[in-house]
């Protein structure tokens, strides 16, 4: 799985966005205190403007306090009933037309299709139940004070901050029993579609070909877009090759004269594999001089660096933690190499490569593991505690090469002229593996914290604004936050073209990116008006969450757990929101006639 | 009263509604296929749909994915386009095939009748998504993997002759022709998945892809459907060049005999029949590429005839106006020796040249009295042979027309045969370390092919068949090396290997050198550089065991 930005270990994230939290929550409750005493003092006089402000955070102080959980509860249940009224079922019923018809438009010729049927699946629930939390949180309010219907609660004893809050729980409530309903439904679906059988094409089953032990050779049906090879032991047990990310295990069954092939569902089609990372990938240069990177063979996409076969070029990964206790069976190794050839080489073989152990602090090392690369596929295999060094003679794994749990391992290409390709995730111990289903449910609790932070907006802008406005102002977040890197990237200033002003003149005058405005007046406050916009860019998209942090899509679908430390980074940010949405809303509720 | 007058509107509408749907059902319904195969015409719009082939007419044809993704848009079908392309584009660059597979789809879904869309992706799977993988297995897949995508492409776009040519020139050129064509061509044959119940015989990517080609040429000819902005005399060339490619393949894989004869030979006669099609010029005319020589003589003839009619020593004079009246630098240029002539002079001929020609029209205009209106009329008919010759010359050229004919003529020939089947078992001999039968046949092979050029003298001017012969004879050579022998001398291929030194610019390993190189004294210094070994003479590497 490409991983390009890695998280962070929770407790040394937890510290900096608390501060991050902190210090923003202060800022702008300064800046809302300055505006809002500057509009007091414009209406009642400084004094009398000061009086104001005063009461009202001595209000708040007070609400904040008197919170009760249980009216809180029962607005929940409000917003709930609500949800019902207007017809939130609806977005159920179309997630449910959509798997239906979901094998109209999926490729049926995918060479992963666990892969592209996890990420639709995960895909369409979280579009659906993003667009239904915005259209629930957005109008609620709006309506309720445009209808009247509002009086009907704040003439109990209620808080503000308790109708925000109970309207967002209420509504997060909601919409967790619709996602529980489509993480269940979705699962059923990916695996009753992708569950399937072969048969054995009888005729085509043949002795093996350099093989004395009675082994056989065949090949299946094809049954969704593909067949498999059969390799039959003599004792008429087997397997298939992999193909399309599984395998299937055959039994002959021998039954009077009849003979029949028993293929079972697929095996490892869905994964769960909880990778071990490095630490740390070093590169050598074909002169065996250190380096942070390899070469680059002319690729746009620079997540992969290569190294030179034949030559002292080398990729070295770095691991921690090592111990006989952790991997007792030896190192099960998952790696991906990517291969570049300058020639063509022999067509019929792979490129070779070699691996080596070697320990950080003696230097001792392995004999070089030879393999020949799979280029583009996850090869898996498992690395014994007994080795031998290149002298030939007996070491073993724990005590010879790993010191202080920690291990280097160094990959070389053999062939000369050839390349191999690597990132510092393409090399990873296959530490265990995780349940499936505990994964796919966590990847839910990805969307629903994704719901939580619209549901939040939509019902604090709804405190203050219109319906279809309040709607309006919780796309622009969402849409903001699925592009928060590339608008952070033109605030600034690294995505090529300039600011927004500069970029409208360019359109308008049919210049490229690349070329440099006329120096001059023009040009100045070009970049002086772009300068604002892109101070506000900043601010704006250092506060908005981004999205794309809260998807687990391609974790789930390239058959990685979800590291819990990245669902708590969720978690803990989607609360923050959720107290920061409700501290807003609750001060701009307070503005409205209908909740003094 | 307003009640009655509420329901009086009422049914106004119901029956403006009914009206309406009339011309509404004349202009739109669509076509139907009915339960016993009839099929119904449709509206006026599903008419023009069908004659002009622009989508799915008929109602049974309709995909609902892709109508339904078409709908989902809300108008916003080109914004939705714009974005997956986008999105395809950093697919590919972050090498997620999987989700770039899935995109291309979507995009087509969306797109359905867009018949470029379709031709790119397709390309951009079987050509460039292909290369990205190191086994040549997942390149096979990911080329048919193109073919497939094209294939659906056609069965949204009826006999759309681009598309089809798309799928048959990827069956066969992909295929055939790329690094990997040997391990290509093999998969290819053991694809049951790709062929269903064509028989293993039959499953060769030229003829397959032939196939294809030939049906859309079928659309052409008979339907006269527009290949759109396709080349006629490309497009009607590639069914005949799989023919040859194919007879080419056999060889090249050790089928000789009766099976490769046929194979030239239904090559030649296809070669014939692409030669005498009519095909349009750019003058809105016709022509055949056959027919080159037929103009040139009808050329030769009228200018004979009007040489005849006009008076004796009229072109000179005519000439000697032109030379009078050309600048006086001009005049000195050409009066110049052409040796003597400076660069400057030599660049100024060829504006003299064409200042000094003749046309026919301006050599019959000179012709008065009752000859004239017959010579203009004979130097219409130079001009306008000339004109046709010129055309066919330049679209011969296009496709290669003279060496291809030739080969067409020679390949079936059975001394040919022999030369290609001598020389194909010698080298597999050799890779076998049968070094003595190697080269008896090679000595065999040698002699016949010396026989197949001598009544053939351009082959040795065609460089890929120099170059194919000189990476047997870098062989021979070897072997010769193996058995303590040097190659006999005068060896009968020398004009072989000096037009291969001509073309590459270097000698085949242990051959002797040219003529003129041996006498170049920096060939004689011990540091001069060795030449490189010609590409791809480098001799096959024989198993140790010497003498078979």
């Amino acid at each position: 799985m490409v991983l390009e930005e890695s998280p962070p270990p929770f407790d040394a994230w937890f510290g900096s966005a608390v501060l991050f939290f902190v210090q923003s929550a202060a800022l702008l409750g300064l800046l809302a205190l300055a505006i809002g005493y500057v509009v007091a003092a414009f209406r009642y006089g400084p004094l009398g403007g000061g009086d104001v402000v005063y009461r009202r955070l001595k209000t708040a102080l007070g609400d904040l306090f008197s919170m009760s959980p249980r009216r809180i509860l029962a607005l929940s249940w409000l917003a709930v009933q609500e949800s019902l009224r207007r017809r939130v079922l609806v977005g159920f019923a179309v997630f449910v037309l959509i798997l239906l018809f979901a094998g109209w438009f999926l490729d049926t010729q995918s060479t992963d299709p666990a892969s592209l049927y996890l990420s639709f699946v995960l895909t369409a629930t979280t579009y659906l139940v993003l667009l239904m939390a915005l259209f629930l949180s957005a109008f609620s309010l709006p309506t309720d004070i445009k209808n009247h219907t509002i009086y009907t609660i704040v003439t109990k004893p209620v808080r503000p901050g308790e109708i925000v809050l109970g309207r967002i729980l209420g509504f997060a409530a909601m919409g967790t029993v619709l996602l529980a309903l489509m993480g269940l439904i979705s699962y059923v679906f990916v695996i009753r579609v992708l569950n399937h059988t072969h048969d054995v094409e009888v005729a085509s089953l043949k002795a093996a070909p350099n093989d004395t032990s009675g082994a056989r050779v065949g090949r299946t049906a094809a049954n969704q877009n593909h067949r498999h090879t059969v390799t039959l032991q003599s004792d008429g047990t087997g397997s298939t090759d992999v193909v399309q990310g599984h395998w299937h295990e055959v039994d002959e069954v021998v039954d009077g004269d009849e003979t029949s092939y028993v293929v079972s569902p697929p095996r490892d089609l869905f994964n769960a594999r909880v990778p071990a990372y490095a630490t740390n990938l070093r590169f050598k240069d074909r002169t065996g001089k250190g380096s942070d990177k390899g070469i680059n063979v002319g690729n746009e996409w620079t997540y992969r660096s290569f190294i030179e076969g034949a030559t002292l070029a080398s990729a070295t990964w770095t691991f921690e933690d090592i111990t006989p206790e952790r991997f007792p069976d030896g190192l099960p190794i998952e790696m991906t190499v990517r291969v570049f050839r300058s020639h063509k080489g022999d067509i019929e073989k792979g490129i070779l490569g070699s691996l080596v152990l070697r320990n950080p602090r003696t230097g001792r090392t392995s004999a070089g593991i030879n393999f020949e690369a799979k280029d583009g596929y996850i090869d898996s295999r498992t690395i014994l505690p007994e080795l031998t060094d290149p002298s030939g003679n007996r070491i073993n794994l724990f005590d010879d090469l790993v010191d202080e749990g920690e291990l280097e391992l160094q990959l070389q290409c053999l062939d000369m002229e050839q390349y191999f390709g690597v990132a510092k995730p393409d090399l990873y111990l296959r530490a265990r593996d995780a349940s499936f289903a505990l994964n796919f449910v966590k990847s839910y609790v990805g969307i629903w914290v994704q719901m939580l932070l619209v549901t939040s907006f939509g019902v604090m802008f709804s405190t203050f604004l219109s319906g279809a406005v309040a709607m309006m102002a919780t796309l622009a977040a969402l849409v903001l936050g699925f592009f928060t890197q590339f608008i952070y990237g033109v605030a600034v200033g690294t995505v090529e073209g300039g600011g927004p002003v500069e970029a409208f003149v360019r359109l308008i005058t049919q210049r490229n990116v690349t070329t440099e405005l006329e120096p001059g007046l023009p040009r100045n406050v070009v970049q002086a008006l772009d300068n604002v916009f892109m101070f506000f860019m900043q601010s704006v998209t250092s506060l908005l969450p981004d999205f794309r942090h809260f998807s687990d899509v391609d974790y789930v679908a390239y058959g990685f757990d979800i590291p819990l430390n990245l669902l708590g980074m969720q978690i803990v940010s989607a609360l923050g929101y959720l107290i920061a949405m409700s501290a807003i809303g609750y001060f701009f509720l307070r503005t409205r006639e209908v909740a003094r | 009263m307003n009640q009655r007058k509420r329901f009086i509107r009422k049914i106004a509408y119901a029956c403006a509604i009914a009206a309406l749907l009339l011309p509404l059902s004349w202009l739109s319904a669509p076509a139907t296929r009915q339960a016993d195969g009839r099929q119904s015409d449709g509206g006026v719009l599903a008419q023009m749909r069908q004659e002009h082939h622009l989508s799915q007419a008929t109602l049974g044809e309709i995909d609902p994915a892709s109508e339904t993704i078409k709908l989902a848009t809300l108008g916003m079908r080109g914004v939705a386009a714009n974005v997956l392309w986008q999105k395809a584009h950093d697919f590919r660059k972050r090498e997620d095939w999987v989700s770039l597979s899935a995109t291309l789809e979507q995009i087509a879904k969306l797109q359905p009748n867009f018949v470029s869309v379709w031709v790119y992706q397709g390309w951009n799977l079987s050509y460039n998504i292909s290369v990205e993988f190191d086994d040549y297995h997942d390149r096979y897949y990911w080329v048919i993997r193109g073919v497939d995508f094209l294939k659906e492409g056609a069965t949204y776009n009826a006999k759309d002759p681009r598309l089809a040519s798309e799928i048959g020139n990827t069956i066969a050129q992909k295929i055939g022709r790329a690094d990997e064509h040997v391990q290509f061509r093999r998969l290819f044959r053991e694809d049951d998945d790709f062929h269903g119940a064509r028989p293993r015989a039959q499953r060769d990517n030229w003829l397959v892809g032939r196939e294809v080609l030939l049906e859309a040429q079928q659309w052409v000819d008979r339907e006269g459907i527009s290949i759109k902005g396709k080349s006629p005399l490309l497009f009607h060339s590639h069914p005949v060049m799989c023919l040859i490619n194919y007879a080419e393949a056999l060889e090249e894989e050790g089928t000789f005999g009766e099976v490769a004869k046929n194979a030239w030979q239904k090559a030649a006669d296809s070669w014939q029949q692409y030669a005498n099609r009519d095909l349009p010029t750019q003058d809105n005319t016709f022509m055949r590429l056959a027919d080159k020589e037929r103009f040139d003589q009808r050329s030769q003839e009228a200018q004979a005839e009007l040489a005849r009619l006009a008076p004796d020593g009229l072109r000179e004079k005519i000439f000697s106006e032109k030379l009078a009246a050309l600048p006086a630098e001009q005049r000195e240029t050409y009066e110049t020796a052409p040796a003597e002539r400076t660069p400057e002079q030599n660049a100024m001929m060829y504006g003299i040249d064409s200042a000094l020609e003749i046309s026919h029209l301006e050599f019959a205009d000179r012709i008065k009295g009752e000859n004239r209106s017959a010579a203009l009329k004979l130097a219409e008919e130079a001009m306008q042979a000339d004109h046709m010759a010129l055309t066919i010359d330049i679209d011969r050229g296009i496709v290669n027309y003279d060496y291809w004919n030739r080969r067409c003529q020679i390949e079936p020939q059975d001394a040919t045969l022999e030369a290609r089947k001598a020389i194909y078992d010698a080298d597999q001999a050799f890779t076998a370390a049968q070094l003595l039968k190697a080269r008896e046949l090679y000595e065999q092979g040698w002699t016949k092919w010396r026989e197949v050029i001598d009544a053939n003298d351009f082959l040795i001017k065609d460089a890929g068949h120099v170059e194919q012969l000189c990476y047997s004879i870098a062989n021979y050579i070897a072997l010769l090396h193996q058995l303590d022998e040097q190659l006999p001398q005068p060896f009968m291929l020398l004009d072989v290997l000096e037009a291969n030194e001509t073309f590459t610019g270097r000698a085949v390993p242990g051959a002797p050198r040219s003529q003129s190189e041996q006498a170049d004294p920096t060939q004689q210094l011990p540091n001069a550089p060795q030449p490189a070994p010609a590409e791809p003479p480098a001799p096959l590497e024989p198993a140790t065991d010497a003498a078979g």
